[in-house]
């Protein structure tokens, strides 16, 4: 996914960042920076995000004071890809219990989970086009990279994300 | 007047040392304590906590996650998200792990860590395998105390 930085000079420790470090750092390493754009073009967070390409504005700090809560957006690296970052719902944190169907397109099995401690269970707002906690099931707070705030483009789109 | 542009010339030089350090630490390498004796013999082999290890921490490592069985790595605790473990990879993913009971399939992206003192270790044989995301770096070497100066692994 292609980052656009933005002007605020902030790395992910919190204290401000040199902006030749924010050079090069936007195209190969988005984990650290503190504020940054972020393109989404897949289709599993449809209709929050749409298909061609929303720019949405995340913040790397309130993951680690602990501030995720239940509805965020959340940039989290995936468990089964860790070079890889998905933009995904908070939908349970530890302790809360959960029930969802195991498979959307099949009928209604459904399944009762209760997430772990240290663990938040994380979906796709797209439930037919997203692999999430549905599949890989909850994943460890320390995945959690980002929180998206809002939307930046379309400008005609320019808001929160809800 | 002096003393106050004095006060504001060290204040700067702090803020960029601390940046330029800040810097280093998370993207090249840093130094941490090793804590209890969950890796006894290969850290701390004293047993006494005012002798702790402190090891060097590579970061390169994190740019395309490529590590291997047998690394010793920092990564985050999936329980407890605070908290930094310090274990040896001894599973990859596709990698089969046999415990009391059965044989485990390191799952995609994960990886199988145990503490080298498994009497008192607290690791993969309890929480399962962690997703390589968590880890936070590779130890290279011991740092100090500095008779104890060596690399680790190959």
């Amino acid at each position: 996914m292609a980052e656009i930085s933005k002007p605020m000079a902030w790395n992910g420790e919190g204290s401000i960042g040199a902006s030749i470090n924010r050079r090069q750092v936007s195209l190969f390493d988005p984990r650290h920076r503190s504020l940054h754009n972020l393109i989404h073009s897949r289709p599993s967070m449809l209709p929050t995000l749409n298909l061609t390409g929303d720019v949405i504005l995340a913040e790397h700090l309130s993951h680690r004071f602990g501030k995720i809560g239940l509805g965020d957006i959340v940039l989290v690296r995936s468990p089964t890809d860790p070079t890889r970052m998905v933009t995904k719902r908070v939908l349970g944190l530890e302790g809360h219990k959960l029930s969802f169907s195991a498979d959307p397109l099949v009928g209604d099995g459904s399944v009762s989970v209760v997430v772990p401690k240290g663990h938040v269970w994380i979906q796709g707002d797209n439930l037919y086009a997203s692999t999430d906690s549905r599949n890989f099931g909850p994943v460890p707070y320390s995945l959690v990279e980002g929180k998206a705030l809002l939307r930046v483009w379309p400008p005609r789109f320019f808001g929160s994300l809800r | 007047m002096g003393i106050q542009t004095l006060i504001w010339q060290v204040t700067k030089k702090a803020f960029t040392g601390g940046i330029i350090g800040l810097t280093i630490s998370d993207r090249f390498c840093s130094v941490v304590p090793v804590r209890g004796d969950s890796m006894f013999p290969t850290f701390n082999p004293q047993r006494d906590s005012y002798l702790d290890d402190y090891v060097l921490v590579d970061k390169f490592c994190l740019k395309d996650y490529k590590f291997a069985r047998g690394d010793v790595v920092v990564f985050s605790s999936p329980t407890h998200y605070r908290e930094r473990y310090i274990k040896r990879i001894v599973g990859m993913p596709g990698e089969w792990i046999s415990s009391t009971e059965d044989v485990i399939r390191v799952p995609e992206g994960h990886c199988w860590v145990e503490g080298d003192n498994k009497a008192s270790s607290l690791d993969s044989r309890t929480f399962g395998p962690i997703p390589l995301g968590l880890i936070g770096g590779r130890v290279t070497r011991v740092v100090w105390p500095p008779q104890r100066l060596s690399k680790i692994g190959g």
